[in-house]
């Protein structure tokens, strides 16, 4: 089956999917479908309910409303068969430190009820894949977290799960082992993995997902990361002239249909508009016309952080002023 | 239950409990010292009579020893005190293997990752349970062996008779796994809710209070369990051990787990 047709297969949904502890709901009302070979992100800050919705998912724990599968079996009805088709790292990599690489993976090979040889082959194929091999008889404990990460992805994937869910598996690592865990995911997305990764890192998140969605108590907005971009977030054009912003130039650029607004700063005129695209050649155009000589014109891309700070209806440092005034 | 995942996650206890020194040290050590200490104290004992009212008093609740010269008896009295400790070691070698087991998951955090797999939780706690109990048991056992051969060898068949009696037996083979299965249920419990193992052994330890208070009272004479106590001791244990077992078993659900174990 070619990548297109498989990824018109659904792996994952999630239905109207709510937790209650207590009296008080960590999420509710969260409802998607992930195809195969999809990389979904849940994002969302601290709390927010992203590792209690990848436990529903996961059949760790029960939802207390709605429902969710995974290949067709239901989370709440058939936990043992959704937890033997998918594959998770937890926040931490909870490895056995006293046990070496390949024993760690066989004991968790052992629980999937895998064969010894197919055990064997498939240690040995994702220890080569993670760069893990060479360490395979050392004991986990003198791993760096980096390489604790990966064998923790590696153990998520040797019984060939329909998805991985990474819940935050950068969090907590120095940069380079982030690169070494994020290099590992890209490994899996270009392999066809169906991937859930929660996170709040949102440069992971753009680099990495085909979709993002905004979890925060619920599920805010989920689309893909050029969607958003083109849905949410200021939008405009930048433009660099040979010589500086004339006030004639500035006021021929205003009054250009779709334009919102253009001011120039740091050497260079921001046109701020909705269709950037659309309004680009009668802003040359009106530029050109007062005799400005353009040396580069680039659409200005809304940042996720942006996107987020609007999807999750927040001000960042807001209250932090509120706090001082 | 599935025999084949029980055995894996046993197997992966006992190859981190032989890997652990001070766990070991605790297993090992106390042994040796409880199969050598009874054989010196008697020798030492058995050189002397016991006091008319305590010889009196002891063969009232065992007439079966009234054949006995008053060093044999001075001998099988003080043989007999070590029997209870025959009993701690089922009780604190489980309790100290469960804890480290339970918390030094809950501190790696390596729980989540094995529940997240196809593992019933009854499967993880029998696991974890049998490879707590056995360990105790057959170091009480096999103890137990070695002080008998060598009780016959050197002291002869007077204290050998004292040793295998009907009491020793049940004492040994019938009480001991009963207060191990009681030993594994407090640490499982305790291990719930504590986050320190030595804090949960002691904690724990309040199993090995009722076989303190047994010690107490066979030392002062005030009362020498036959093989009928034992055997109904070692059925009020099991009771109170089945108990707690569901209490454990609830406290070892999947979700109290991870949302609750801290």
């Amino acid at each position: 089956m070619d990548a297109a047709a498989d990824r018109s297969h659904v792996a994952l949904t999630a239905d109207g999917l709510g937790r209650l502890f207590d009296d008080r709901w960590a999420v509710r009302g969260v409802s998607f479908a992930v195809h195969r070979g999809e990389v979904l992100g849940l994002l969302g800050p601290n709390g927010a309910g992203k590792t209690t919705t990848v436990r529903m998912l996961t059949a760790l724990i029960r939802p207390s409303e709605g429902t969710a599968t995974v290949d067709g079996f239901d989370v709440r009805d058939q936990p043992e068969a959704v937890r033997g088709r998918v594959g998770i790292l937890t926040e931490t990599p909870g490895l056995y430190d006293k046990l070496s690489a390949t024993a760690n993976l066989d004991f968790f090979g052992r629980l999937y009820g895998l064969e010894p040889g197919i055990r064997t082959q498939r240690i040995e194929h994702y220890l080569r894949l993670f760069s893990l091999w060479d360490r395979r008889d050392d004991v986990a404990g003198t791993f760096s977290k980096g390489m604790k990460q990966k064998l923790a992805i590696a153990r998520a994937l040797l019984h060939d799960p329909s998805v991985v869910f990474l819940d935050e598996p950068t969090a907590a690592l120095d940069p380079e082992a982030a690169f070494i865990v994020r290099e590992a995911i890209e490994t899996l997305r270009h392999v066809g993995r169906t991937i859930v990764l929660a996170t709040h890192n949102l440069d992971e998140a753009d680099r990495l997902c085909d979709r993002i969605a905004f979890v925060r108590g619920g599920l805010l907005r989920i689309d893909s990361p050029a969607a958003l971009r083109g849905d949410v977030g200021g939008r405009g054009l930048t433009l660099r002239l040979r010589d500086a912003v004339a006030a004639d130039q500035l006021e021929a650029v205003r009054g250009v249909p779709g334009v919102r607004d253009a001011d120039a700063a740091d050497g260079a005129l921001h046109v701020r508009t909705d269709k950037p695209e659309a309004v680009a050649p009668a802003v040359v155009r009106a530029l050109v016309a007062c005799g400005a000589d353009i040396l580069e014109l680039r659409p200005e891309r809304p940042t996720l952080e942006r996107i987020y700070f609007e999807v999750m209806g927040v001000t960042p440092g807001a209250d932090a002023l509120e706090d001082h005034v | 239950m599935r025999r084949s995942i029980v055995w894996t996650v046993l197997q992966r206890e006992w190859f981190e409990t032989v890997r652990n020194r001070l766990l070991m040290s605790t297993i090992l050590i106390p042994p040796i010292l409880l199969t050598v200490a009874p054989l010196l104290l008697s020798a030492a004992v058995g050189q002397s009579a016991l006091p008319p009212e305590l010889a009196e008093q002891v063969l009232q609740q065992r007439p079966e020893w009234a054949t006995f010269t008053p060093g044999e008896l001075a001998g099988a009295f003080a043989v007999q005190q070590f029997l209870v400790f025959f009993l701690l070691m089922p009780a604190y070698i489980p309790l100290s293997i469960a804890t480290f087991s339970i918390i030094g998951e809950k501190q790696a955090r390596s729980l989540e990752p094995v529940l997240a797999t196809p593992i019933r939780t009854s499967e993880l706690l029998a696991g974890k349970a049998v490879a707590a109990l056995v360990p105790g048991v057959l170091a009480g056992w096999v103890t137990y062996v070695i002080f008998v051969v060598l009780a016959s060898v050197v002291y002869g068949p007077a204290l050998f008779g004292v040793v295998t009696d009907p009491s020793w037996l049940a004492g040994v083979f019938l009480l001991g796994p009963a207060v191990g299965l009681s030993s594994v249920v407090a640490g499982v419990i305790v291990s719930a809710r504590v986050n320190d193992p030595r804090a949960a052994q002691q904690i724990g330890g309040v199993v090995i209070v009722p076989v303190v208070a047994l010690t107490l009272l066979q030392a002062t004479g005030t009362l020498l369990v036959g093989a009928p106590g034992y055997v109904l001791l070692s059925i009020i244990v099991l009771a109170v051990s089945i108990v707690g077992l569901r209490i454990g078993v609830r406290l070892f659900d999947r979700e109290a787990i991870l949302t609750r174990w801290r």
